[in-house]
């Protein structure tokens, strides 16, 4: 630590209590994300459950990764999946190097595949990052497709159609734990979820993780401050490319197989889908909209074939809608809550939003109805909603379903001028006088 | 003494239209030096092609003895020379300090490291205060520059501008669309922070001109027709001819 690294502590200083929110990095969202990451399994014990926030987890780390891209540095890449794929497939490749593999502990595995990530990163970042916008997309775009490509192309690595698989447990025998159960997995990747949202937070706050902002809104100013554009696009690239990679590992060290499906462009949109659905412009966002993401594959995907189809009408309606994500849904309530005048929102929100769910519900068994309707085979009349059972070809499901979507977005609607009005109140300072 | 700038000959044609037509000017270290001339007579153009911004099509420029051919703007700035722009240049979205503290980054050795945390720099935080000090945009600190009025984004420009401490600093009409009394603001704080510094700026407003710079180039289509102190160059009949004539019955 060089003398002007240090903390002030100086108290005389009249500036030190203005300086103090940017010196500190606040602590308390770190300490409760780490307890509940220790407590969940003990809330959640199925073995469900425990998959599914398996897959939460490395989500996460992904979809954080993808932000550094999209919402820190802004390039947009449809090809990101390739990162992480690649850092996963050296991760099997490696489980099955019976010696080396059985002379590595399995916790430190993610890092070969955060640097195999990174690797590639380099090689393609050294070209894709000269230029920002359309350029970089179309390149990510190519070599997505390139790489998914070689899956079958370049078997040995890949696999072909049916992919690598592997032994976790064969590794060196960490403290006595094998993970051979799924349990054991969950705290190992757990683990490598906060050391990675961690140092990927502590990028943010560097010199370069700054200027990547800076490179984002303003390039030519950048360059005019001394800054490359394109090394620091290209420095958070790499980095990028070795959190991709361990995001890689883990499903690998999770679902101990790979295969073309890890790094085509579909998983590429999906992490695109994930982190804008979640808010790029902060960086909790991706977390919360991996967490949805994945609640939303995994559960409702047990409920209806038609998931993907109301995943698609989120993601268009945020695009629309919210351009800040769920993130910014959030912090857009930091003013009212400042100001202490939340709660006069509750009421507004449940009559508003409470009727519209009612008509989101109606207008998706609608749906559902029509789908089973053409879709089940002749003569299989019954189906199941909202665990209900009823026959799809009378009349009577279809008239509660037509009316309860009419009446509950008409209701909607009529509403939502008094939420609007409630909403200005709630943003509007007390003692402050507005037209 | 090396002039701190050096333009021998420099040529610029966009395709067949020739904005720049052989232009021969040094700049002293020190000098506070004004360029003028009419519309299109390729003020800006000068200017981009002295920060690097486009690339001459013949000549030779240099700044404190080192050719510039092939510089980009970055290496140009590592130089020692600091631009601001024409149209307000900054980072509407961060805060004000982050603004002037992104300026700081690399004329205080950060260059692109990702190891140290920039809140923890007593000395970029420091930096950057006595910038916001200077610009008197300290009560503005932690504002989005985006949303601060015109003559304010205008001297947080400059701020960006001098804060990595170059030392030939180029403004392009720093006061344009500004009133009279944000023009004397920013007039006043250009000759502080360019205190002992070369200043090279573009200028419409005659007044502005003929206060701050010691000497003046005079522009027109291209090519220089006189160069000299204020006082000369007002008193040249072709510079009266071209251009200034009405312009200087005002002052």
């Amino acid at each position: 630590m060089t003398e002007t690294d240090q903390i002030t502590t100086d108290p005389t200083k009249p500036a030190q209590r203005m300086r103090a929110g940017s010196m500190t990095i606040p602590l308390l969202p770190w300490i409760v994300a780490a307890a509940l990451l220790m407590v969940l399994p003990f809330i959640f014990t199925a073995n469900s459950a425990i998959t599914i926030m398996n897959q939460m987890a490395i989500t996460i780390i992904f979809a954080l990764a993808y932000n550094m891209l999209l919402g820190q540095g802004g390039m947009l890449s449809f090809g990101h999946a390739v990162y992480a794929g690649v850092g996963g497939f050296a991760c099997v490749h490696i489980m099955n190097m019976d010696d080396f593999f059985a002379a590595i502990p399995l916790p430190v595995l993610p890092i070969f595949g955060g640097l195999m990530g990174m690797g590639l990163a380099t090689i393609v970042g050294s070209f894709s990052t000269r230029k920002a916008g359309t350029v970089f997309a179309m390149i990510s775009l190519g070599v997505g497709e390139l790489i998914a490509a070689c899956s079958v192309i370049i078997v040995a690595f890949f696999g072909g159609e049916e992919g690598i698989s592997g032994d976790r447990t064969y590794g060196l025998p960490t403290f006595g734990v094998e993970f051979l159960q799924q349990i054991e997995v969950y705290y190992l990747i757990a683990l490598w979820l906060m050391i990675s949202a961690a140092l990927m937070y502590l990028y943010s706050r560097t010199p370069l993780g700054r200027m990547a902002n800076a490179v984002r809104d303003n390039p030519e100013r950048a360059e005019f401050l001394g800054y490359s554009a394109r090394w620091v696009r290209f420095y958070s690239f790499v980095a990028s490319g070795f959190f991709a990679g361990i995001a890689g590992a883990l499903f690998a060290i999770n679902y101990e197989i790979l295969t073309e499906e890890n790094l085509n462009t579909t998983q590429s949109g999906i992490i695109l889908l994930v982190t804008f659905l979640g808010g790029v412009g902060f960086f909790f966002g991706p977390i919360i909209g991996a967490i949805v993401f994945t609640l939303v594959q995994t559960v409702l995907s047990l409920q209806t074939e038609l998931w993907g189809f109301y995943l698609g009408i989120i993601f268009v309606l945020t695009v629309m809608f919210f351009p800040g994500g769920l993130a910014g849904l959030i912090m857009m309530h930091a003013g009212p809550l400042k100001t202490g005048k939340l709660g006069r929102l509750v009421l507004p929100y449940v009559k508003t939003l409470g009727s519209g769910l009612v008509g989101c519900l109606g207008a998706a068994a609608l749906i559902e109805m029509i789908f089973h309707a053409r879709h089940a085979s002749t003569g299989d009349h019954e189906m199941t909603l909202y665990w209900t059972t009823f026959d799809s070809h009378t009349v009577l499901p279809w008239v509660i379903a037509a009316l309860a979507t009419g009446l509950g977005f008409h209701i909607a609607r009529s509403t939502a001028p008094a939420l609007a009005a409630a909403w200005h109140d709630a943003n509007t300072p007390e003692g402050g006088r507005t037209a | 003494m090396t002039p701190a700038l050096e333009l021998h000959g420099v040529k610029k044609a966009f395709g067949k239209a020739e904005i720049i037509r052989g232009l021969t000017l040094d700049i002293g270290m020190g000098e506070r030096h004004a360029i003028i001339g009419p519309n299109g007579a390729g003020k800006s153009t000068l200017f981009n092609l002295i920060t690097g911004r486009f690339a001459p099509t013949g000549g030779r420029i240099q700044l404190k003895g080192q050719n510039l051919a092939g510089k980009a703007p970055f290496e140009i700035n590592r130089m020692g020379l600091s631009r601001s722009f024409q149209i307000t240049n900054i980072f509407p979205k961060m805060t004000v300090f982050e603004n002037v503290r992104c300026s700081l980054l690399w004329s205080m050795g950060y260059r692109y490291n990702f190891w140290s945390m920039v809140g923890r720099s007593r000395a970029l935080t420091e930096g950057a205060e006595a910038v916001l000090e200077q610009i008197n945009l300290t009560a503005r600190r932690d504002l989005p520059a985006g949303v601060l009025s015109y003559a304010e984004q205008r001297a947080l420009e400059i701020g960006i501008t001098i804060a990595g401490g170059a030392d030939v600093i180029m403004l392009d009409e720093p006061t344009a669309g500004m009133s009279h009394s944000e023009t004397d603001y920013i007039v006043e704080l250009i000759r502080t922070v360019t205190e002992n510094k070369t200043l090279v700026m573009v200028e419409h407003d005659m007044g502005v001109v003929f206060g701050l710079a010691d000497r003046i180039s005079v522009l027109v289509y291209g090519e220089i027709i006189a160069t000299g102190a204020p006082e000369d160059v007002r008193a040249d009949p072709r510079v009266q001819e071209a251009y200034l004539g009405a312009a200087l019955e005002d002052h």
